[in-house]
Protein backbone atom coordinates (compact mmCIF):
# COMPACT_ATOMS: atom_id res chain seq x y z
CA UNK A 1 0.00 0.00 0.00
CA UNK A 2 1.55 3.08 -1.13
CA UNK A 3 1.10 5.46 2.18
CA UNK A 4 4.15 7.66 0.56
CA UNK A 5 2.48 11.10 0.37
CA UNK A 6 1.46 10.71 4.45
CA UNK A 7 5.47 10.56 5.18
CA UNK A 8 6.01 13.70 2.99
CA UNK A 9 6.01 16.62 5.15
CA UNK A 10 3.91 19.68 3.56
CA UNK A 11 6.16 22.33 2.27
CA UNK A 12 6.24 25.66 3.58
CA UNK A 13 5.12 27.30 7.09
CA UNK A 14 2.26 28.67 8.54
CA UNK A 15 4.16 32.29 7.95
CA UNK A 16 4.45 30.96 4.86
CA UNK A 17 1.05 30.47 3.84
CA UNK A 18 -0.59 33.70 5.51
CA UNK A 19 1.59 35.65 4.10
CA UNK A 20 0.50 33.89 0.36
CA UNK A 21 -3.31 34.71 1.81
CA UNK A 22 -2.28 38.45 2.43
CA UNK A 23 -0.72 38.99 -0.96
CA UNK A 24 -3.76 37.20 -2.58
CA UNK A 25 -6.37 39.66 -0.71
CA UNK A 26 -4.68 42.57 -0.32
CA UNK A 27 -2.90 42.88 -3.36
CA UNK A 28 -5.06 41.20 -5.91
CA UNK A 29 -4.95 37.91 -8.00
CA UNK A 30 -2.78 39.25 -10.79
CA UNK A 31 0.30 40.06 -8.89
CA UNK A 32 -0.12 37.34 -6.32
CA UNK A 33 0.11 34.59 -9.36
CA UNK A 34 3.53 36.63 -10.24
CA UNK A 35 4.53 35.45 -6.84
CA UNK A 36 3.76 31.93 -7.42
CA UNK A 37 6.39 31.84 -10.39
CA UNK A 38 9.50 31.85 -8.09
CA UNK A 39 7.48 29.37 -5.50
CA UNK A 40 7.37 27.28 -8.58
CA UNK A 41 11.16 26.98 -9.06
CA UNK A 42 11.75 26.55 -5.76
CA UNK A 43 9.48 23.37 -5.59
CA UNK A 44 11.06 22.72 -9.05
CA UNK A 45 14.43 22.23 -7.70
CA UNK A 46 13.81 21.16 -4.15
CA UNK A 47 11.30 19.02 -4.43
CA UNK A 48 12.58 15.54 -5.91
CA UNK A 49 10.08 12.92 -4.82
CA UNK A 50 7.51 15.09 -5.80
CA UNK A 51 8.79 15.91 -9.43
CA UNK A 52 9.33 12.22 -9.82
CA UNK A 53 6.05 11.19 -9.06
CA UNK A 54 4.92 13.83 -11.50
CA UNK A 55 6.94 12.50 -14.07
CA UNK A 56 5.87 9.10 -13.28
CA UNK A 57 2.02 10.38 -13.73
CA UNK A 58 3.02 12.07 -17.14
CA UNK A 59 4.48 9.45 -18.55
CA UNK A 60 1.74 6.81 -17.78
CA UNK A 61 -0.40 9.65 -19.60
CA UNK A 62 1.41 10.68 -22.55
CA UNK A 63 4.22 7.68 -23.35
CA UNK A 64 7.08 10.14 -23.24
CA UNK A 65 9.30 10.86 -20.68
CA UNK A 66 8.57 14.42 -18.89
CA UNK A 67 10.25 17.53 -19.42
CA UNK A 68 11.42 20.51 -17.21
CA UNK A 69 8.54 22.49 -18.80
CA UNK A 70 5.98 19.79 -18.21
CA UNK A 71 6.94 20.01 -14.71
CA UNK A 72 6.53 23.94 -14.37
CA UNK A 73 3.22 23.75 -15.80
CA UNK A 74 2.60 21.03 -13.27
CA UNK A 75 3.71 22.97 -10.23
CA UNK A 76 2.24 26.12 -11.76
CA UNK A 77 -1.34 24.53 -12.13
CA UNK A 78 -1.25 23.28 -8.63
CA UNK A 79 0.09 26.33 -6.94
CA UNK A 80 -2.50 28.66 -8.79
CA UNK A 81 -5.20 26.36 -7.51
CA UNK A 82 -3.53 26.79 -4.16
CA UNK A 83 -3.95 30.60 -4.72
CA UNK A 84 -7.41 30.52 -6.00
CA UNK A 85 -8.99 28.46 -2.63
CA UNK A 86 -7.95 31.62 -0.48
CA UNK A 87 -10.78 33.71 -2.82
CA UNK A 88 -12.81 30.61 -2.81
CA UNK A 89 -13.12 30.32 0.98
CA UNK A 90 -13.43 33.82 1.01
CA UNK A 91 -16.47 33.68 -1.11
CA UNK A 92 -15.32 35.58 -3.70
CA UNK A 93 -15.81 33.98 -7.37
CA UNK A 94 -15.92 37.60 -8.89
CA UNK A 95 -12.52 37.10 -10.30
CA UNK A 96 -13.31 33.51 -12.10
CA UNK A 97 -15.06 32.03 -15.04
CA UNK A 98 -16.41 28.72 -13.25
CA UNK A 99 -18.76 27.03 -15.49
CA UNK A 100 -20.89 24.03 -14.21
CA UNK A 101 -21.61 20.91 -15.66
CA UNK A 102 -24.68 18.94 -14.22
CA UNK A 103 -25.85 20.80 -11.64
CA UNK A 104 -29.68 19.35 -11.83
CA UNK A 105 -27.99 15.88 -11.20
CA UNK A 106 -27.02 17.04 -7.99
CA UNK A 107 -30.23 18.47 -7.58
CA UNK A 108 -31.91 15.33 -8.33
CA UNK A 109 -30.20 13.02 -6.31
CA UNK A 110 -31.05 15.45 -2.92
CA UNK A 111 -34.73 15.74 -4.14
CA UNK A 112 -34.74 12.16 -2.70
CA UNK A 113 -34.02 13.35 0.68
CA UNK A 114 -31.50 10.89 1.72
CA UNK A 115 -28.34 13.44 0.89
CA UNK A 116 -25.93 12.78 -1.33
CA UNK A 117 -22.05 11.92 -1.07
CA UNK A 118 -20.30 14.18 -3.13
CA UNK A 119 -17.11 11.47 -3.91
CA UNK A 120 -14.44 14.02 -5.35
CA UNK A 121 -10.69 13.58 -5.97
CA UNK A 122 -7.11 15.49 -5.93
CA UNK A 123 -7.16 16.42 -9.34
CA UNK A 124 -7.74 19.97 -9.73
CA UNK A 125 -9.55 21.80 -6.99
CA UNK A 126 -11.90 20.53 -4.69
CA UNK A 127 -12.38 23.74 -2.86
CA UNK A 128 -14.37 25.04 -6.30
CA UNK A 129 -17.12 23.05 -4.42
CA UNK A 130 -17.87 26.22 -2.85
CA UNK A 131 -19.09 27.58 -6.48
CA UNK A 132 -21.70 25.00 -6.50
CA UNK A 133 -23.01 26.33 -2.85
CA UNK A 134 -23.26 29.60 -4.37
CA UNK A 135 -25.82 28.82 -6.72
CA UNK A 136 -27.33 26.55 -3.94
CA UNK A 137 -27.41 28.35 -0.83
CA UNK A 138 -29.88 26.01 0.74
CA UNK A 139 -27.24 23.01 0.47
CA UNK A 140 -25.26 21.89 3.70
CA UNK A 141 -22.11 21.12 2.14
CA UNK A 142 -18.97 19.50 4.47
CA UNK A 143 -16.05 17.67 3.94
CA UNK A 144 -14.55 14.78 5.19
CA UNK A 145 -10.62 15.75 5.45
CA UNK A 146 -7.57 14.49 6.97
CA UNK A 147 -6.54 17.63 8.96
CA UNK A 148 -4.22 16.01 11.23
CA UNK A 149 -1.90 15.63 8.19
CA UNK A 150 -2.55 18.65 6.68
CA UNK A 151 -2.29 21.29 9.39
CA UNK A 152 -0.75 24.32 7.25
CA UNK A 153 -4.33 23.88 5.29
CA UNK A 154 -6.28 23.33 8.72
CA UNK A 155 -4.75 27.05 9.79
CA UNK A 156 -5.24 28.44 6.26
CA UNK A 157 -9.35 27.44 6.46
CA UNK A 158 -9.38 28.35 9.90
CA UNK A 159 -8.32 31.90 9.15
CA UNK A 160 -10.13 32.72 6.02
CA UNK A 161 -13.13 31.66 6.97
CA UNK A 162 -14.11 30.15 10.16
CA UNK A 163 -17.92 29.56 9.44
CA UNK A 164 -16.47 26.50 6.39
CA UNK A 165 -13.66 25.30 9.52
CA UNK A 166 -16.89 24.49 11.30
CA UNK A 167 -17.93 22.49 8.18
CA UNK A 168 -15.10 20.29 7.88
CA UNK A 169 -15.65 17.27 9.44
CA UNK A 170 -12.00 15.45 10.31
CA UNK A 171 -10.76 11.70 9.45
CA UNK A 172 -10.37 9.02 12.12
CA UNK A 173 -12.44 9.62 15.41
CA UNK A 174 -14.89 7.22 16.94
CA UNK A 175 -17.50 9.72 16.16
CA UNK A 176 -16.69 10.86 12.27
CA UNK A 177 -19.29 8.65 10.10
CA UNK A 178 -21.65 9.65 12.45
CA UNK A 179 -21.35 12.75 11.94
CA UNK A 180 -21.40 12.35 8.13
CA UNK A 181 -24.77 10.57 8.60
CA UNK A 182 -26.14 13.04 10.58
CA UNK A 183 -25.42 15.81 7.67
CA UNK A 184 -27.03 13.30 5.03
CA UNK A 185 -29.74 12.45 7.12
CA UNK A 186 -30.04 16.76 7.35
CA UNK A 187 -30.52 15.95 3.34
CA UNK A 188 -26.86 17.59 3.14
CA UNK A 189 -23.84 16.92 0.90
CA UNK A 190 -20.76 15.57 2.33
CA UNK A 191 -17.67 15.49 0.09
CA UNK A 192 -15.15 12.90 0.09
CA UNK A 193 -12.04 12.07 -1.54
CA UNK A 194 -11.81 9.10 -3.21
CA UNK A 195 -8.24 8.64 -4.42
CA UNK A 196 -5.94 8.42 -1.30
CA UNK A 197 -5.74 5.73 0.49
CA UNK A 198 -5.29 6.78 4.25
CA UNK A 199 -3.29 4.59 7.15
CA UNK A 200 -6.39 3.01 8.70
CA UNK A 201 -8.67 2.69 5.18
CA UNK A 202 -9.41 -0.30 3.15
CA UNK A 203 -8.39 -0.59 -0.45
CA UNK A 204 -9.24 -2.30 -3.39
CA UNK A 205 -6.52 -2.76 -6.79
CA UNK A 206 -7.81 -1.09 -9.43
CA UNK A 207 -6.14 -0.06 -13.16
CA UNK A 208 -5.67 3.07 -13.48
CA UNK A 209 -3.54 4.79 -16.58
CA UNK A 210 -2.32 1.32 -17.46
CA UNK A 211 -1.00 0.21 -14.47
CA UNK A 212 -2.10 -1.16 -10.90
CA UNK A 213 -3.25 1.48 -8.06
CA UNK A 214 -4.96 0.99 -4.76
CA UNK A 215 -8.49 3.30 -3.60
CA UNK A 216 -9.92 3.21 -0.48
CA UNK A 217 -13.62 1.84 -0.55
CA UNK A 218 -14.59 4.24 2.24
CA UNK A 219 -16.89 6.57 0.27
CA UNK A 220 -19.14 3.68 -1.72
CA UNK A 221 -19.33 1.41 1.72
CA UNK A 222 -20.61 4.16 3.68
CA UNK A 223 -22.81 5.09 0.88
CA UNK A 224 -24.42 1.69 0.89
CA UNK A 225 -24.34 1.87 4.66
CA UNK A 226 -26.34 4.87 4.84
CA UNK A 227 -28.58 4.02 1.18
CA UNK A 228 -27.06 7.72 0.35
CA UNK A 229 -27.07 8.44 -3.41
CA UNK A 230 -23.12 9.07 -4.63
CA UNK A 231 -22.54 12.17 -7.10
CA UNK A 232 -19.09 12.24 -9.10
CA UNK A 233 -17.27 15.80 -8.38
CA UNK A 234 -14.28 16.70 -10.80
CA UNK A 235 -13.27 20.53 -10.47
CA UNK A 236 -10.84 21.24 -13.56
CA UNK A 237 -8.14 23.85 -13.38
CA UNK A 238 -8.43 25.26 -16.71
CA UNK A 239 -5.71 27.97 -16.44
CA UNK A 240 -6.39 31.86 -16.33
CA UNK A 241 -9.35 32.36 -14.80
CA UNK A 242 -11.20 28.99 -16.05
CA UNK A 243 -12.37 26.31 -13.59
CA UNK A 244 -14.85 23.56 -14.78
CA UNK A 245 -16.68 21.15 -12.64
CA UNK A 246 -18.66 18.42 -13.41
CA UNK A 247 -21.12 16.40 -11.34
CA UNK A 248 -21.68 12.95 -12.68
CA UNK A 249 -24.38 10.44 -11.29
CA UNK A 250 -22.50 7.48 -10.00
CA UNK A 251 -24.89 5.38 -7.72
CA UNK A 252 -28.02 5.72 -6.57
CA UNK A 253 -28.10 4.35 -2.94
CA UNK A 254 -30.03 0.98 -3.12
CA UNK A 255 -29.49 -2.10 -0.91
CA UNK A 256 -27.56 -4.25 -2.30
CA UNK A 257 -28.16 -8.33 -1.64
CA UNK A 258 -25.24 -9.02 0.33
CA UNK A 259 -23.74 -11.69 -2.21
CA UNK A 260 -23.67 -9.21 -4.45
CA UNK A 261 -21.72 -6.48 -2.19
CA UNK A 262 -18.11 -7.50 -2.97
CA UNK A 263 -18.58 -7.51 -6.73
CA UNK A 264 -20.80 -4.55 -6.63
CA UNK A 265 -17.23 -2.89 -4.58
CA UNK A 266 -14.82 -3.84 -6.85
CA UNK A 267 -17.30 -2.44 -9.88
CA UNK A 268 -17.40 0.29 -8.37
CA UNK A 269 -14.03 1.52 -7.31
CA UNK A 270 -12.91 0.47 -11.11
CA UNK A 271 -15.69 2.49 -12.45
CA UNK A 272 -14.39 5.65 -10.23
CA UNK A 273 -11.20 5.27 -11.05
CA UNK A 274 -11.80 4.95 -15.13
CA UNK A 275 -13.81 8.08 -14.58
CA UNK A 276 -10.88 9.63 -13.17
CA UNK A 277 -8.97 8.70 -15.97
CA UNK A 278 -10.83 10.02 -17.89
CA UNK A 279 -10.40 13.32 -16.90
CA UNK A 280 -6.94 13.28 -16.20
CA UNK A 281 -7.02 12.95 -20.06
CA UNK A 282 -9.05 16.30 -20.23
CA UNK A 283 -7.07 18.00 -17.51
CA UNK A 284 -3.88 16.68 -17.33
CA UNK A 285 -2.25 19.19 -15.29
CA UNK A 286 -4.49 18.86 -12.43
CA UNK A 287 -3.09 15.48 -10.85
CA UNK A 288 -2.19 16.65 -7.50
CA UNK A 289 -1.10 13.52 -5.96
CA UNK A 290 2.74 14.59 -5.48
CA UNK A 291 3.53 10.82 -4.32
CA UNK A 292 4.39 7.03 -5.84
CA UNK A 293 0.70 6.34 -6.62
CA UNK A 294 1.40 3.30 -7.99
CA UNK A 295 1.88 -0.20 -6.57
CA UNK A 296 3.74 -1.90 -10.06
CA UNK A 297 5.13 1.20 -10.69
CA UNK A 298 9.66 0.13 -10.94
CA UNK B 1 -22.64 -17.13 34.46
CA UNK B 2 -23.69 -13.52 35.63
CA UNK B 3 -26.16 -11.36 33.65
CA UNK B 4 -23.33 -9.30 32.16
CA UNK B 5 -20.98 -11.38 30.27
CA UNK B 6 -24.25 -12.78 29.00
CA UNK B 7 -25.58 -9.76 27.36
CA UNK B 8 -21.98 -8.71 26.26
CA UNK B 9 -21.91 -12.41 24.32
CA UNK B 10 -25.25 -10.95 22.99
CA UNK B 11 -23.47 -8.10 21.67
CA UNK B 12 -20.11 -9.33 20.41
CA UNK B 13 -22.81 -11.79 18.23
CA UNK B 14 -24.41 -8.31 16.81
CA UNK B 15 -20.95 -6.62 16.16
CA UNK B 16 -20.14 -9.82 14.41
CA UNK B 17 -23.29 -10.62 12.55
CA UNK B 18 -24.14 -6.59 10.99
CA UNK B 19 -20.43 -6.81 9.91
CA UNK B 20 -20.28 -10.25 8.46
CA UNK B 21 -16.80 -11.21 10.02
CA UNK B 22 -15.71 -14.65 9.87
CA UNK B 23 -15.05 -15.05 13.88
CA UNK B 24 -16.84 -16.73 16.79
CA UNK B 25 -18.15 -14.19 18.84
CA UNK B 26 -17.37 -15.72 22.11
CA UNK B 27 -13.28 -15.09 21.26
CA UNK B 28 -13.69 -11.01 21.10
CA UNK B 29 -11.99 -10.09 24.28
CA UNK B 30 -14.09 -7.75 26.72
CA UNK B 31 -11.68 -5.14 27.50
CA UNK B 32 -9.93 -5.23 23.76
CA UNK B 33 -9.99 -2.72 21.64
CA UNK B 34 -12.66 -2.79 18.62
CA UNK B 35 -11.57 -0.78 16.11
CA UNK B 36 -7.65 -0.21 14.58
CA UNK B 37 -5.52 -2.69 16.05
CA UNK B 38 -7.68 -4.65 17.59
CA UNK B 39 -10.73 -6.26 15.72
CA UNK B 40 -9.16 -3.99 12.91
CA UNK B 41 -13.37 -2.52 12.45
CA UNK B 42 -13.05 1.12 11.04
CA UNK B 43 -14.77 4.22 11.30
CA UNK B 44 -17.43 2.85 8.82
CA UNK B 45 -18.07 -0.60 10.50
CA UNK B 46 -18.49 1.56 13.55
CA UNK B 47 -21.23 3.38 11.80
CA UNK B 48 -22.78 0.31 10.46
CA UNK B 49 -22.74 -1.17 14.30
CA UNK B 50 -24.07 2.05 15.36
CA UNK B 51 -27.09 1.79 12.87
CA UNK B 52 -27.59 -1.90 14.08
CA UNK B 53 -27.73 -0.72 17.92
CA UNK B 54 -30.60 1.84 17.26
CA UNK B 55 -32.71 -1.02 15.28
CA UNK B 56 -32.40 -3.34 17.92
CA UNK B 57 -31.67 -1.76 21.46
CA UNK B 58 -33.17 1.98 20.09
CA UNK B 59 -30.26 3.54 21.41
CA UNK B 60 -29.34 6.21 18.90
CA UNK B 61 -25.70 7.05 18.84
CA UNK B 62 -25.07 10.89 18.40
CA UNK B 63 -21.48 12.37 16.85
CA UNK B 64 -22.04 14.98 19.23
CA UNK B 65 -21.93 12.49 22.42
CA UNK B 66 -18.41 13.54 24.27
CA UNK B 67 -18.35 9.90 25.26
CA UNK B 68 -18.34 8.35 21.79
CA UNK B 69 -14.62 7.60 21.67
CA UNK B 70 -14.87 5.64 24.97
CA UNK B 71 -18.00 3.90 23.87
CA UNK B 72 -16.37 2.56 20.89
CA UNK B 73 -13.64 1.46 22.41
CA UNK B 74 -14.32 -1.86 23.90
CA UNK B 75 -16.69 -4.55 23.53
CA UNK B 76 -17.59 -4.23 27.44
CA UNK B 77 -17.84 -0.67 26.79
CA UNK B 78 -20.45 -0.77 24.43
CA UNK B 79 -22.37 -3.21 26.31
CA UNK B 80 -22.70 -0.96 29.16
CA UNK B 81 -23.56 1.86 27.29
CA UNK B 82 -25.98 0.37 25.37
CA UNK B 83 -27.85 -1.50 29.10
CA UNK B 84 -27.35 2.22 30.36
CA UNK B 85 -29.39 4.24 27.52
CA UNK B 86 -31.32 1.10 25.24
CA UNK B 87 -35.26 1.71 25.32
CA UNK B 88 -36.00 -1.29 23.95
Amino acid sequence: MSLAWRQQQERGSPTAIRLMAWIAQSLGRPIARGVLHPICLYFLLASGSASHAIGQYRERLFGRPVTWRDLYRHYLAFAATILDRVYFLRGRFDPFDIQIHGLEVLDRELAKGRGCVLLGSHLGSFEVVRAVGLSRQHIEIRVLMDEQNAPLIRHLIQELNPAVAETVIQVGGAGTMLQVKECLDRGGVVGIMGDRVMQQDQSLACTFLGGQARFPTGAIRLARVVQAPVVLFFGLYRGGNRYEVYLESFSEGMELPSDQQAIDLQQGIQRYADRLEAFCRRAPDNWFNFYEFWNDSN
Amino acid sequence: MSEQPMFEHEVATLIVQTLKLKIDPATIQPDAALFGDGLGLDSIDALELSLAISQTYGYQLKSSDPDIKAIFSSLRALANAIVKNRTK
